[in-house]
């Protein structure tokens, strides 16, 4: 059947640069000296430790329990001795946090998990025993802001959400870890997001892709017609990956400033989610490490790695003096000293020393605003900014803002306008950093 | 046995602040003073054809211009030390439009005083780039329309209201102050101008036109086609003007770069193509102002030396083509094309969204024809213009997109 789509306003065609990384397969890591496996890696309180420094895990050894709604259960990557525990940075809805972790040494060689025996058939599992087993197994969202699973699902239970939507658009330049896995596993990611909208009882499950790329996914087809996922390939205008955009082309109905897209009905998840659900709950394997794509101008073996959580991004990608990010170049993050890879590490890109470029006064070209998927006036939120206006901000729709970075990207002025949009966001949503808005940087020039 | 997760662990987890710098890392390649750079590329053009059509006293005018923009600029700075005037660039730029509404034969100082007066009163007053209220060049032109009226409109002292074109035969070279009345001043057709000099004198279009939109002085009995109730003898409108060719090529008096109007839409298209300029802006513009005068009332002597008036000039006059032709010329005889490509819809001075840039254009169209065909003013269309700039910050803060997400006209409801 062919549906119609919606499409947005604004966006802009980034370039590419995937050359390098499109086509490389999946290859494990390197084995890591030692591994910091965080204990709280959505940021919450940190699960309780089950095992004491000296002793020997197996790989996918439950390691740490949940005591705590935002924490979840944590699984050895990789067999080894426990060190000690350390300290690991896991990358948040907003920088870094430093979270305690569980150091293995003495460790074995990475593996991706091979296709594996059923262990677990879920053609006649309840909603409410899939999620059970999702929480068991400690399983948490893919991207920023990482939360766990069990708790985003039965919210869009909860909410009635009648879509739910696997997301492998990958609109930024350098990343292809969700391609690569739904080109090479592309029958699990499929089965794991029907399992996902078993569990949340929507009716409908869509795969979401560039239409630049779906002749690599032809493995998915085959399981995609037996577990009824409808496939569907999207043009690439950038931030069309961004969750409420994607809602909004695929469902045409556009989620409300501040609140999630579980209020218009949808659930959007990654490759990488999806893979990790069907690994955990149809084969019994707990989630001990992702795709992560290495790349970027200073980078010399651009790769697509499995790495065990935990792996130190440092040593994963070698990037000497260059600027080495977390995620991607447009919504990723200047990576940590103390950063290992977590389920938010989609990739880690070293580009150029990167010399933050000094803002001029606004010209009010009005780029932002053409360019702008939620169609905010950027200029007015930015004279806001700097005027500390933040109830004028927020009358303006700031909380619309899917922090894609465009406005930034194309500003000639070089302001910081996203970065700014952003803290005029956590300054309404979180009212201690209120003023400290204009404060937190210096004065316009 | 379990343990538990060290005391000081704890104590280092926190919500830490978030200390990183963030995304994006990627910028576009342009940066403002690309903008600048690439408007002033486009506006070489225009300026090219006024060098061609009005000899080297144009290229001198606008040297002139540009580097006392520069220089006014920089010496501002020296003196009051204020960082916002940011480089040379948009000074540069700011010269160039000011002298591209200047005429070629004014005197030295006429250039220098407009500069000074853009760059001091129409920009760094109002604290430099991205800040300013009025575009500066206009301003500029503005204030040297009120203090040297007689400089700009006098070309020698005889022929008052005439202003000099250069002969064909004196292209680029010619000196446009050697002017001569001739015959053949209609139009620009005569190859050599008369007796020996380098240009010809010619009658602005605009001042041909005056007669049928001033109800007090008609002195047209009709647009093109003769009247048989009218006394013979009285002139046809359109008859009086030049070729429309000579309107496009801008072989007519006026400002060294508003006369070239193929040349004007050129830059102005390459603008677009970049992006600086959303077509929907110049369109406004350019309907707005074709639908006014297309609309509004010209005034011809009947039967019995009466003045009629005939409101929708498009309809009722002597059929749509005459009618449609007499709207085009009123387009092309002022500097309106100027306007509406390159000055009028500068960055800065128009409002930041489409449609409030829409909104803006109607304003600009409709004042700028409304003043150049009813009020006697000096610069219709730059007036105009600058009266919407003092719009534009109305226009933003009250024409909004509608914000993804919320309803249409929602932030006019209760604030939450």
């Amino acid at each position: 059947m062919i549906g119609r789509y919606g499409t947005f306003t604004g966006g802009i065609d980034l370039p590419d640069e995937k050359r390098t990384t499109l086509s490389e397969p999946i290859r494990p890591a390197d084995r890591p000296g030692r591994i910091r496996v965080s204990l709280a890696p959505c940021a919450g309180r940190a699960a309780r430790t089950d095992v004491e420094p000296g002793r020997r895990v197996e790989e996918g050894e439950r390691l740490a329990s949940a005591t705590d709604a935002s924490a979840v259960n944590v699984h050895a990557p990789l067999a080894g001795r426990v060190e000690a525990i350390a300290s690991a940075a896991v990358a948040t809805r907003g920088g870094f946090a430093l979270t305690p972790a569980v150091e293995l040494a003495d460790l074995s060689a990475p593996q991706i998990p091979p296709p594996a025996e059923r262990a677990f058939d879920w053609a006649d599992a309840e909603a409410d025993e899939l999620i059970a087993r999702i929480a068991d197994g400690g399983l948490t969202t893919y991207r920023r802001p990482v939360g766990p699973l069990a708790a985003r699902l039965r919210r869009a239970r909860a909410a009635r959400c009648r879509t739910v939507i696997a997301n492998v658009i990958e609109h930024e330049p350098y990343i292809a870890a969700d391609h690569r896995l739904l080109a090479e596993r592309g029958a699990e990611v499929v089965e794991g997001l029907a399992l996902v909208a078993r569990a949340v009882g929507a009716a409908r499950a869509v795969l979401a892709a560039d239409r630049r790329r779906t002749r690599s996914y032809e493995a998915a087809d085959e399981a995609a017609g037996r577990f009824g996922v409808e496939q569907v390939a999207l043009p690439h205008k950038y931030p069309i990956g961004a969750d409420t955009i994607l809602t909004k082309v695929l469902t045409r109905r556009e989620t409300p400033p501040g609140a999630g897209t579980t209020a218009v009905g949808a659930a959007v998840l990654d490759a990488a989610t999806c893979f990790a659900v069907h690994q955990w709950v149809v084969c019994g394997r707990p989630a001990t490490g992702r795709v992560v794509t290495v790349a970027g101008p200073r980078i010399d073996r651009p790769a697509n790695l499995w790495a065990p959580f935990g792996t130190p991004c440092a040593e994963l990608a070698p990037a000497g003096e260059a600027t080495l990010l977390h995620g991607g170049p447009m919504t990723g993050m200047l990576c940590d000293a103390d950063a290992v890879v977590g389920p938010a590490t989609c990739g880690l890109v070293a580009l150029e020393p990167y010399v933050l470029p000094v803002p001029t006064a606004c010209i009010r070209c009005g780029w932002c605003t053409d360019h702008c998927p939620a169609r905010l006036n950027v200029s007015a939120l930015n004279d806001a900014f700097e005027l500390s206006l933040v109830d004028r901000a927020r009358r303006a729709g700031v909380l619309a803002c899917v922090e894609c970075g465009v406005c930034t990207y194309v500003c000639p002025a070089r302001l910081p306008l996203a970065q700014r949009v952003k803290k005029l966001k956590r300054s309404i949503t979180s009212p201690a950093a209120r003023p400290a808005a204009a404060a937190a940087e210096a004065g316009p020039s | 046995m379990t343990a538990e997760a060290p005391s000081d662990a704890r104590a280092i987890h926190r919500p830490a602040p978030p200390h990183t710098a963030d995304g994006p890392f990627l910028r576009a390649p342009e940066g403002a003073r690309t903008v600048f750079l690439v408007t002033l590329f486009a506006a070489f053009g225009p300026l090219a054809g006024g060098v061609v059509l009005f000899g080297w006293r144009a290229a001198v005018v606008a040297a002139l211009s540009m580097a006392s923009c520069a220089g006014i600029e920089g010496l501002y700075f020296r003196v009051t030390r204020t960082p916002a005037l940011l480089g040379r660039t948009h000074g540069v730029l700011v010269g160039l439009l000011l002298a591209l509404t200047l005429p070629a034969f004014v005197p030295w100082y006429v250039p220098v005083v407009a500069a000074a007066f853009a760059v001091i009163v129409g920009k760094a007053v109002f604290g430099g780039v991205g800040h300013f209220l009025w575009q500066p060049a206009l301003v500029g032109r503005l204030a040297v329309a009120a203090l040297f009226p007689t400089q700009l409109a006098v070309a020698s002292a005889t022929l008052s209201t005439r202003q000099p074109v250069l002969a064909q035969n004196r292209l680029l070279i010619g000196d446009v102050l050697s002017g001569g009345y001739g015959r053949d001043t209609l139009s620009w057709r005569g190859r050599a101008a008369p007796t020996g000099r380098d240009a010809f004198l010619l009658t602005p279009p605009q001042k041909l036109l005056a007669p049928l939109t001033d109800w007090r002085d008609p002195a047209f009995g009709t647009l093109v086609y003769p009247r048989a109730d009218v006394l013979a003898g009285r002139p046809a409108a359109l008859l009086q003007m030049p070729p429309v060719v000579n309107l496009l090529i801008g072989a007519r008096p006026g400002g060294l770069g508003e006369t070239g109007a193929v040349l004007l839409l050129v830059a102005g298209l390459y603008l677009v193509y970049r992006n600086y300029l959303k077509w929907q802006l110049p369109l406004a513009f350019l309907a707005a102002a074709w639908c006014t005068v297309a609309v509004a009332p010209i005034y011809l002597i009947g039967p019995n030396e009466t003045v009629e008036t005939h409101w929708l000039p498009l309809l009722t006059a002597e059929g749509a083509g005459a009618a449609f032709t007499y709207v085009n010329y009123q387009l092309l005889s002022g500097e309106l094309m100027l306007a509406v490509l390159l000055v009028g819809c500068e960055m800065t001075g128009r409002p930041v969204t489409t449609g409030g840039q829409v909104l803006f254009a109607l304003g600009c169209g409709t004042l700028a024809m409304l003043l150049q065909l009813y009020m006697d003013v000096p610069i219709p269309c730059y007036m105009a213009v600058l009266a919407m700039n003092t719009l534009t910050p109305t226009i933003d803060s009250l024409w909004r997109p509608r914000v993804f997400g919320t309803r249409r006209l929602g932030f006019l409801r209760r604030r939450r």
